[in-house]
């Protein structure tokens, strides 16, 4: 998913196993899923099963997946899977991984069981190292969101982040990860701007799944930096990683920007969505745009929702959902005319935020107005979205 | 002068409605509800939410816009997260208040109590909300819900009664709020009869029953209408006789295009007829008459045709009608 496979092939990798990559998601693997998956089940699902289907081909006999308690479809996405692979005629053993707030030894037991014979203490190095590796990869991302709609050649940033996953992905321990980070933010740094654009803030919500992986949501993330907009998003995998697996509690969680407008838990991230789009607000950002996947069902009570946050927080969303069927062009136009809104909304006299370097330090504060470590305790979760491999 | 409380006929009414209504009546309080769902009602609903929602949730945002325009004193729009242990409704039902709220609906004060039986919610604390504008007379309001209990208790009941038999039993196998439904179905059970079906639904299965059977299951099933269905379909599969399953779902529900699937498949297996109705905005009444024909039609026609290889115990095993 996404940019999550550097963090994951770091940590199996510090532990001692061997790790085959599976290809990226193409139009195959999506057209091979949604061949084999119900209609009406959603995108990560019939993007899974078109990944397990491709890696079995690679030769892959295990796949590990995590589990869940509900309330959204997420904890029977594991047996689901299996059921349909094996009607096709693959077989797989499956490892499905309770998500460790359902406790927290029997997350750690089960991962004793795939990694074998290697050591606690190695285990633990491992899980450390691989969310250090997530950790250096989002901060050049965010590092990369700020850049795309102010560089001179467009796709710099995105050319430099690619070359900075390679050499990520090719530390092998904490130093060499250290200094990866450091020169790959430098090249960042040094990429020509244009310092007196007047970038519109948009605050990307929605489905874990869709956030994360641009194939999932055709690349909405890149298309609204290149149309001008610094784009970020309401979840990072290191922040993730933080409230699940450590289980960090520090400070008020997202979920509670979400009262008034919705006052529970609705499973997925519905509650995140709602409270990441007030907390952006609030912020001063200058629109919202929610992803999720059609018939995603936390996100649909989010997107019920959306129009009094909109209304009461002033500020304009946008809601976009995606499928087999969903067309780029399409995508586009939306995005460009929600881009011209808020463009012309924008007073002249502008809350605007002008060059990066000037802003470093208010644009770090307007940009983390949400306490991303707060951990969520709340006792029901949608489990870790996807480990496939 | 008398206060009115509003109950939408749709969702969990369906399911709950003689607790509800037994439940207010024995507190004095009158309760007004929406008349069955019709055209005007559905097209309400759909201008009150996202096109992207399912149709019960569309149903059920015309039956609040009918109340409210007739007038009512409160809505009954409870938070129901969980009714039993082990199991979720759907997320949507989660949200249900707050979706309400958010939408144009010109409406009463909401009396939404939370309902949550993974992490239990105090029944008292319940009670009480549900007859907080009212009375706050413990007394008054727990024999209130004694009495009430007892109801439902019998409806249940009621409801498990065996019909005269005939000679092919149809499992419908649906989430109450289609199945009770007569508009959005279109009137399926009914149409079953007249077809000579006996019509059986996951109500007449009783709780323990469908308890022993999910335990088939490789994994927990989360929600209870995924426990009902999967349930109610391996119990079904061990019924001798002539039978066919019918399984009615939503679109754009996400629980049922995972449960459906998990029927379907072991529904296959077990080589047990089956058809899968997508209930939306346009079905069409005509094209459902003639797929119920034809499908009761195969399943007879099978067993005539077949007379020679029926087991000694009258088990009869037709083909798989995939129609999903
Ligand atoms: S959150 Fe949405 S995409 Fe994820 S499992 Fe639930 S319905 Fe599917
Ligand atoms: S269970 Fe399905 S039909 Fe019912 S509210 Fe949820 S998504 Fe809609």
């Amino acid at each position: 998913m996404g940019n999550t496979w550097v963090a994951l092939k770091g940590m199996l990798e510090y532990i001692g196993l061997e790790v085959v990559v599976p290809p990226p998601i193409t139009k195959e693997t999506l057209f091979l899923g949604v061949q084999h998956a119900p209609e009406f089940a959603c995108l990560p699902l019939k993007i899974n099963i078109g990944n397990l289907i491709e890696a079995k081909k690679l030769g892959a006999d295990v796949f590990i997946m995590a589990g869940g308690t509900g309330p959204c479809r997420f904890g029977l996405y594991a047996q689901l899977e299996k059921e349909i692979l094996e009607d096709l005629g693959y077989h797989y053993d499956s490892l499905i991984i309770e998500p460790p707030d359902t406790g927290y030894w029997q997350f750690l037991k089960q991962v004793k069981k795939i990694v074998g014979k290697a050591s606690w203490w190695r285990v633990f190095q491992g899980i450390r190292f691989g969310y250090q590796k997530a950790l250096a990869v989002d901060k050049l991302e965010k590092l990369v969101e700020e850049i795309r709609p102010r560089e001179t050649v467009k796709g710099t940033a995105d050319k430099i982040f690619q070359n900075a996953l390679q050499i990520i992905d090719r530390a092998q321990n904490f130093g060499e990860l250290e200094e990866s980070y450091i020169l790959s933010s430098e090249k960042l740094r040094h990429i020509p701007q244009d310092e007196r654009k007047k970038v519109l803030k948009i605050g990307l919500v929605g489905e874990i799944y869709t956030l994360l992986e641009p194939f999932a949501s055709a690349d909405i993330e890149k298309k609204l930096g290149y149309l001008g907009a610094e784009v970020r998003r309401s979840l990072y995998l290191s922040e993730w990683v933080n409230e699940h697996l450590f289980l960090k509690a520090k400070g008020p969680s997202i979920r509670d920007f979400a009262r008034p407008f919705l006052n529970h838990f609705v499973g997925g991230h519905g509650q995140e969505t709602i409270g990441a789009g007030v907390a952006f607000a609030n912020a001063g950002f200058d629109g919202i745009v929610q992803v999720a996947p059609l018939t995603c069902m936390p996100e649909i009570v989010a997107h019920n929702i959306f129009p009094e946050v909109s209304r009461d927080c002033g500020i304009p969303v946008l809601n976009i959902y995606v499928d087999e069927q969903t067309g780029e062009a399409g995508i586009n136009t939306r995005l460009e005319a929600f881009i011209e809104l808020l463009e012309a909304r924008r007073k002249p006299d502008g809350k605007v935020v002008s060059k990066p370097d000037a802003v470093q330090g208010v644009a770090q504060d307007v940009a983390s107005p949400i306490p991303r470590e707060a951990a969520q305790k709340a006792a029901n979760k949608e489990g870790p979205d996807t480990l496939t491999m | 002068m008398s206060l009115k409380v509003g109950l939408p006929r749709a969702l969990f009414y369906h399911t709950y409605y003689p607790l509800w209504q037994a439940f207010y009546a024995a507190l004095g309080v009158e309760t007004v509800v929406s008349p069955e769902t019709n055209k005007g009602i559905l097209n309400k609903g759909i201008k009150c939410v996202v096109d992207e929602t399912c149709l019960p949730v569309k149903v059920f945002f015309g039956h609040v816009a009918e109340l409210c325009e007739a007038g009512a004193d409160y809505l009954f729009v409870p938070r129901l997260v969980s009714v039993e242990k082990k199991a979720y409704i759907c997320p949507k039902f989660m949200g249900l208040p707050d979706m309400l709220k958010a939408s144009r609906i010109q409406q009463p004060p909401l009396i939404a109590p939370v309902i949550n039986f993974v992490k239990v919610t105090p029944l008292q604390k319940i009670l009480d909300e549900c007859a907080a504008p009212f009375t706050r007379n413990r007394v008054k309001i727990n024999r209130a819900w004694q009495k009430a209990w007892q109801e439902q208790k019998q409806h249940e009941e009621n409801l498990r009664k065996i019909t005269p038999h005939h000679d092919l039993t149809i499992l419908l196998l649906g989430h109450d709020y289609n199945v009770y439904d007569r508009y959005i179905n279109m009137d399926l059970i009914k149409k079953l009869q007249q077809l000579g079906c006996q019509v059986m639904t996951a109500a007449h299965i009783a709780r323990e029953e469908r308890d022993r059977q999910i335990e088939k299951f490789p994994r927990s099933v989360f929600w209870t209408y995924g426990r009902n269905l999967i349930g109610a379909a391996y119990h079904f599969m061990e019924q001798p006789g002539l039978k066919g399953v019918i399984i009615l779902s939503s679109f754009g529900c996400g629980i049922d295009s995972f449960i459906d699937n998990f029927i379907i498949r072991r529904l296959t297996e077990q080589k047990i007829p089956h058809l899968n109705v997508v209930l939306d905005e346009h079905t069409g009444e005509g094209g459902l008459n003639t797929r119920l024909e034809a499908f009761v039609d195969i399943i007879r026609w099978r067993r005539d045709y077949h007379q020679g290889y029926v087991s000694p115990h009258g088990q009869y095993l037709g083909s798989a009608e995939r129609n999903a």
